[in-house]
């Protein structure tokens, strides 16, 4: 009897010490700052599923390198941590363009290439679902990033939680305008998931307070669009107490139109760009930064890299960083950079330069 | 007799359009693609490109009906979102399927009816019924999602004796537009209500009898019905419905019609060339992935492309 106990309670040690070196290897991989395994979800991959020996071919279906400057930014974040590893042969960067057909053929094109993996950021919750599943049938591993699907089909996801986002600024709005205040709400493209999640998380920090919105347009993440609108809700009724924008560069647009009629600017929630963070430190409004940093593009080639070494990942990561203020943002803020560039990055200096210095 | 089948082959003095060289392009991009690339020339790869273009190939038909007759419809892609939001609607799909169609006639024929009864210009038209109709489908679908009726993906995404599904959907479509342009007096008639719309003779049709209204009409109607057809196939390749699915169908299907040789002032054009049309902009995006072309210039090269090829198509050149 004894000698049984003895025996479960080896097996016992055995099985646990085995369980936390499999949780260390996970922990190890080191995606990105700020990402982390989500609490309630302890899946893991299978040790060594998708282990293959170098070089690897990766391919990455981005669900629209062109949109603005932020997805730009992603595509050179990915591409650089790729040329950055060696055993990485051939990179394919394939672009959506945000349009939902063309990232389900374009996923169906780099199975069709044989890659050794692929990393999505998906254009909806919804349309790449089947070919990500495709994919993972044909024992590809697919890493999701900037974008999340009504599936478990794929292997590993990092997520910044849009609501999270949302919520950052609505916590710091309600604070900053108190209980009573009066807000405009801009808005990001009718319809997309991130915009409607992001004002979710709004609409969270609104809960149990007497907070006002008393405008609520969509800009469409766009300069243009968003100064017309400011232009316009400024002149139909100037009494606001504070704005919650769902993007920089919207945020800049109403800041330049409030500039613009020489009134005070209200408190106004922005985004980690280096042309905003100038015109924050300068102008001196009240503000609140989240983090949403392109590097996750560097991030979703790191799974990949780590799948195809053999590691574990866990099923899902988090990526809830908190907001910043203004004396972090002076601490990236780069005058000799364009505002096209967003923080944090994972470019190089020679890269940053390239890309985005001031010529 | 060469310079005859010269002409037949190349579209010259004929109503058919210059679809001959389309078709050269698209040859030379595929012998480009085999000799560079590994991945072309597969079974797996074409295929692929087969379902990749459907969508295309069947809005662009419809498109080409409308052209034929010297108009333009600019709600096609409104009407693809629409389809796969109301195949979306979590009800059994003997409801919704014959609703789409129904539906969709019937934007169809408000389209017709603004062009013909109010003699609204088919572009204003048009792109009016395309802001409504993309407003009724963010209401019924604000975001992606919702399951489309099971029959509808397994007819997209199944395969009979290794052949996939969509290969038939392309035999099908064509059959039945060969048959309506080619093989009914209906088709006879656009060929006609176009000519004279295009030689600026718009009574020419009415004169020998043929009414123009009720064609016009019929013709907006069926452009309608192909494109509820391509969002029927686009529900079941993204398994959902989609509110922005259809966004830009409206300007491919016309760049598609154009690249097959058809005039877009009405009365040229053919069948064979849109498809070609609808190949060539399916192969240059399959192309340039598996060239593995940068994100960065492929809009770029896509654009001079097509610029070229339609640039080469003056209705000079046809000798009309």
């Amino acid at each position: 009897m004894l000698g049984l106990l003895k025996t479960v309670g080896l097996g016992v040690l055995v099985a646990s010490a085995l369980a936390v070196t499999s949780l260390a290897h996970a922990e190890d991989v080191k995606l990105m700052d700020g990402v982390a395994p989500r609490p309630d979800d302890t899946r893991m991959t299978a040790a060594g599923a998708f282990k293959k020996d170098p070089p690897w071919v990766i391919g990455m279906s981005d669900f629209g390198v062109n949109a603005n400057t932020w997805t730009v930014q992603v595509a050179h974040e990915a591409e650089n941590a790729a040329a950055k590893d060696k055993r990485i042969s051939k990179f394919i960067l394939l672009d959506a363009g945000f349009d939902q057909k063309k990232q389900v053929a374009d996923i169906e094109d780099l199975i069709a290439q044989h890659v050794d993996a692929i990393i999505v950021q998906p254009v909806t919750s919804t349309s790449a679902n089947a070919s990500i599943a495709k994919a993972v049938a044909a024992g590809i591993p697919v890493i999701l990033h900037t974008g999340r699907i009504d599936s478990d089909a794929y292997t590993t996801e990092i997520q910044g939680g849009a609501e999270h986002f949302g919520k950052v600024m609505g916590d710091w709005l309600v604070k900053t305008v108190g209980d009573n205040g009066k807000i405009w709400v801009l808005r990001g493209l009718a319809g997309h998931p991130e915009d409607t999640n992001r004002y979710n998380g709004l609409l969270e920090s609104l809960k149990g307070t007497h907070v006002q919105i008393i405008a609520e347009e969509h800009g469409d993440w766009q300069y243009d669009k968003a100064k017309k609108l400011c232009e316009t809700l400024y002149l139909n009724n100037p009494q606001v107490d504070g704005i919650w924008s769902s993007g920089a560069d919207m945020t800049r647009a109403c800041v330049d139109v409030f500039k613009q009629f020489g009134t005070p600017i209200p408190p106004i929630s922005g985004e980690g760009n280096n042309g905003y963070f100038g015109q924050w430190i300068t102008d001196g409004f009240k503000s609140i930064s989240p983090e949403y940093s392109p590097a996750q593009g560097a991030a979703g080639v790191r799974a990949a890299v780590a799948l195809l070494e053999g590691q574990q990942l866990y099923k899902r990561y988090v990526y809830n960083p908190d907001g910043w203020d203004k004396d972090k943002a002076s601490k990236y803020y780069r005058d000799d950079l364009t505002a096209n560039v967003w923080w944090p990055s994972e470019l190089p200096e020679d890269k940053l330069k390239e890309y985005y210095g001031k010529k | 007799m060469y310079r005859s089948l010269f002409n037949i082959l190349s579209g010259r003095n004929t109503r058919q359009g210059l679809w001959g060289l389309p078709l050269l392009v698209a040859l030379l991009i595929s012998l480009w693609l085999t000799v560079e690339t590994t991945q072309f020339a597969t079974a797996e790869n074409l295929f692929n490109l087969v379902a990749q273009a459907m969508p295309l190939i069947i809005a662009a038909i419809g498109q080409l009906v409308v052209v034929l007759i010297g108009g333009l419809d600019l709600s096609v892609g409104s009407v693809m979102s629409f389809t796969t939001a109301v195949l979306a609607l979590d009800q059994p799909a003997i409801v919704l399927i014959p609703a789409v169609f129904v539906l969709a006639a019937f934007i169809g024929l408000i389209n017709g009816l603004a062009i013909t009864r109010f003699n609204v210009h088919p572009i204003i038209a048009t792109l009016s019924t395309q802001y409504i109709v993309l407003g009724v489908t963010r209401i019924l679908r604000p975001v992606s999602g919702g399951t489309v009726p099971e029959i509808v993906i397994d007819a997209v995404s199944g395969s009979f004796l290794g052949v996939p599904y969509p290969v038939f959907w392309g035999i099908v479509v064509i059959l039945v537009a060969w048959k309506l342009l080619y093989g009914s007096r209906y088709g006879l008639h656009l060929f006609a209500i176009g000519g004279g719309i295009a030689s600026g003779a718009e009574s020419a049709a009415r004169n020998f009898g043929v009414s123009d209204r009720r064609n016009i009409i019929l013709a907006y109607v069926v452009c309608s019905c192909f494109a509820a057809v391509a969002g029927v196939f686009l529900a079941g390749r993204i398994v959902s419905g989609d509110p922005n699915v259809g966004l830009l169908f409206e300007l491919d299907t016309v760049t598609a019609v154009a690249l097959g040789g058809t005039q877009l002032s009405g009365g040229i054009g053919s069948l064979h060339g849109t498809v070609i049309g609808a190949l060539v902009m399916a192969l240059l995006a399959n192309g340039m992935n598996l060239a593995n072309v940068s994100p960065f210039v492929q809009t770029a090269i896509k654009g001079g492309i097509l610029l070229a090829v339609v640039g080469l198509q003056s209705r000079k050149k046809m000798g009309l």
